[in-house]
């Protein structure tokens, strides 16, 4: 197919290139996926081995490929850094989610009209002074049928009508809820006990056998249940309940006969035909070779790093795209956003926990502290973050989790760690991260990959709407866990960033925005772009649902251009 | 793994400082050590391949511990007593020593090391006949759960799985 054209090319074949592949070349087009890594086997991701992918992951060569380069802000040198979310590898990061599979709430779409303009956040006495905030051109209701979608092809379990602030589903959701753990069982209690409302977290983990029937795509594998093994967030799955694409889309677009895969290739252009129009993409093949295919559409999956860098290094000498292809409105980069979880801790004399049981995302979750579903009044913040248990944790990867005032090191702390390891629980708390025009990422002038691109470079720092709300969920936290009668109760108020969106984002004026309500470039009609990049705004959930929804719903639009593909 | 395996990156003399520091890391009390663990064994092997940056630190930080035990207490870091080991390790820490200015990081690098060799996958080379996890009552590598274990110990034998002999089960 090289020579020939491809109906459609998608730059990134993991969690959200999967479901893309599959969508399209089941209807009939031609579809060529590029994955800058290699397919793994079985053995490259599922070995219940916490050094290899919590202690180590640089050295993963998903990982030690593609690093960004990151400051906190302007000015500062950048220095290197490898990151886990942008998986390289075929199936993504997908592979290794925790599986948290929250849809967004209706409100979480539109924060200028409920935050900016009903004056919420004047009443809240918020300082938005360098946010950049806009509604998203869709909503709720856009993505409703593509949750759904979601939820019944990669199997997600959850119980419906128990989350008093969540948005009308027409389906409940296709597996029960999974086993409860001592962690869920004290949380749920102390949360009934306060007052909020517990439920049980949607989670892309098989509960029971799986396999999706009419309406819904028959055609993917059956799955088998979670064994509850407790090597999950970062690891793959070894007994496949896991909602990944690897298993799930990716086998049965590849069983179409209509989707070329190219593993280990690597995306380094994109092609401008003539006026507003890509021809395709330039990529390495493995042995580092040039080859060029062309495309009637190009889609990029590939993150919110790499979208970024693939637009800027597009750029041409002169003329429409000389900032970058798709990049008139010089937002390509822009507004990047991370999530700064803080988690609060307890230890129990009196009960035992075993929180190395898994998984994760089986968990108890409350909203009564996201978005704007609480009285921001006087707070000095705007939004919120869902909050819930949080688990796993191999005693490698928890002998930091130490109350304050317990010693890192020595006889005081072994005679800790050997009692309470078993004994201490987290929650964990996802406050927004609000879009910021200091946040963003270009092109390291210095630093450069092994094919010889430069580096994305990540400027990033949490701004003070964040730094407040992340205070104020640990507070919430240490108050739940107080609640829970762990003997001692401890906080971390500043967040870490993790889960990355922005840079390439959404919206109806294409003077401050990449692409349309289609996840179509403002300036490029055959270009689209998917993941959380397109994000206006991010919630207080992780993106993983909504993603896939928009992947979805993406696959439908492109379906439906039927004189594009004569 | 046997005697022949074990990769050797420090000298003899390193070594003996390296296990003295990781004896005061995780002592031995009433229950075994660092050392017994096989702490050390995994910070060489690591050392010797996926760690081979922080070999220099290593060198560097041994000599340097040397170095400030004889400026303080006028022996070497060997000849200290527990309390007195303890004293230089808490001052590299808290990067106390001017003449090494990486003494706060090469502290807590080792202690993440020793650490890690207690704990981690046998396949490593430390935690042998998985006593770090026994220590915590951690049951190991288990393909899975039956029962959540609600407020109960796990009763289980703990499992280790070498995934470069065996695959992936």
């Amino acid at each position: 197919m090289a020579e020939s054209i491809a109906d459609v090319i998608v730059v990134g074949v993991g969690g959200l290139g999967g479901i893309l592949a599959k969508e399209l070349s089941s209807a009939g087009l031609k579809v060529v996926g590029f994955e800058r890594g290699p397919a793994p086997q079985k053995e490259d991701y599922a070995p219940r081995d916490s050094i290899r992918f919590l202690v180590r992951p640089e050295k993963l060569d998903w990982v030690r490929h593609e690093p960004t380069t990151t400051r906190r802000r302007t000015g500062e040198k950048a220095t290197l850094q490898y990151r886990t979310s942008p998986l390289n590898v075929l199936g993504g990061a997908l592979l290794h989610w925790t599986g948290q599979s929250s849809r967004y709430m209706p409100d979480d779409f539109k924060l200028y009209t409920h935050e900016i303009a009903s004056g919420n956040a004047e009443r809240a006495r918020a300082d938005l002074s360098g946010y950049d905030i806009i509604d998203w051109p869709i909503g709720y209701a856009d993505l409703e049928p593509y949750y759904e979608k979601f939820e019944w092809e990669f199997g997600v379990s959850g119980q419906a009508g128990t989350n008093p602030f969540a948005g009308p589903r027409k389906r409940g959701f296709p597996l029960p809820p999974l086993r409860h753990s001592a962690r869920m069982k004290l949380f749920a209690e102390a949360c009934q006990k306060l007052g909020y409302h517990p439920y049980d977290t949607a989670a892309g983990i098989a509960s029971a056998p799986y396999k999706p029937a009419a309406p819904f795509d028959d055609r993917i594998p059956e799955r088998p249940a979670c064994v509850y093994c407790g090597h999950c967030n970062f690891y793959g799955c070894h007994v496949h309940a896991k909602s990944a694409s690897l298993y799930i889309t990716i086998p049965v677009a590849l069983g179409t006969g209509n989707f070329e895969l190219k593993t280990n290739a690597k995306v380094f252009r994109l092609n401008i035909e003539s006026g507003d129009r890509l021809s395709g993409v330039s990529y390495f093949d493995p042995a580092g070779t040039v080859h060029e295919q062309k495309a009637r559409v190009v889609i990029l999956s590939a993150f919110v790093f790499e979208h970024a860098r693939l637009l800027l290094i597009s750029k041409t000498g002169k003329g429409r795209f000389a900032r970058g292809v798709a990049n008139s409105s010089g937002y390509v980069g822009r507004n990047i956003m991370a999530h700064g979880d803080v988690r609060a801790m307890g230890v129990f004399d009196d009960y035992i926990i075993n929180g190395f049981i898994g998984p994760g995302s089986a968990a108890i979750r409350i909203d009564d502290f996201n978005g704007n579903n609480f009285d921001h009044a006087g707070l000095g913040f705007i939004r919120g973050g869902t909050i819930g248990t949080s688990g796993e944790g191999t005693p490698v990867t928890r002998f930091d989790v130490l109350p304050p005032g317990v010693p890192t090191w020595g006889k005081e702390f072994k005679e800790f760690y050997t009692r309470y390891y078993t004994r201490t629980m987290d929650l964990n708390m996802q406050p927004e991260t609000l879009p910021h025009s200091a946040n963003r990422v270009d092109l390291d002038a210095r630093q450069r990959d092994r094919w010889g691109l430069p580096l994305p470079r990540v400027t990033f720092e949490f701004h003070q709407n964040e730094q407040r709300l992340q205070k104020f969920m640990a507070g919430v936290g240490e108050k739940i866990m107080r609640a829970t009668g762990a003997s001692r109760v401890w906080s971390e108020e500043k967040g870490r960033p993790n889960r990355w969106a922005g840079g390439t984002r959404m919206g109806a004026d294409p003077r401050t925005s990449v692409v349309n309500d289609q996840c179509q470039a403002h300036d490029i009609d055959n270009l689209f772009i998917v993941g959380s990049s397109v994000f206006p705004t991010m919630a207080g959930y992780p993106p993983t649902a909504t993603v896939a929804a928009l992947s979805y719903r993406l696959a439908d639009f492109i379906l439906a251009q039927k004189n594009w593909f004569k | 793994m046997s005697e022949q395996e074990k990769p050797r990156v420090f000298t003899e003399h390193e070594r003996l400082i390296v296990c003295a520091i990781a004896e005061r890391i995780f002592p031995t009390t009433d229950s075994p050590g660092a050392v017994e663990i096989g702490a050390l064994d995994y910070v060489e092997t690591a050392l010797a391949g996926d760690y081979a940056a922080q070999a220099p630190l290593y060198r560097q930080g041994v000599r340097a511990v040397d170095r400030y035990a004889r400026a303080r207490f006028e022996k070497v870091f060997l000849r200290l007593t527990d309390a007195e080991k303890d004293a230089v390790l808490r001052d590299f820490e808290a990067g106390v020593p001017v003449f090494f200015k990486q003494a706060a990081e090469f502290f807590e690098t080792l202690r993440y090391h020793v650490l890690e060799g207690v704990f981690c996958e046998p396949q490593y080379g430390g935690n042998k006949d998985m006593i770090g996890w026994r220590l915590v009552n951690f049951p190991g590598q288990q393909f899975g759960y039956d029962d959540a274990y609600v407020n109960r110990r796990v009763d289980l034998k703990p499992v280790s799985v070498d995934y470069r002999k065996n695959g992936t089960k």
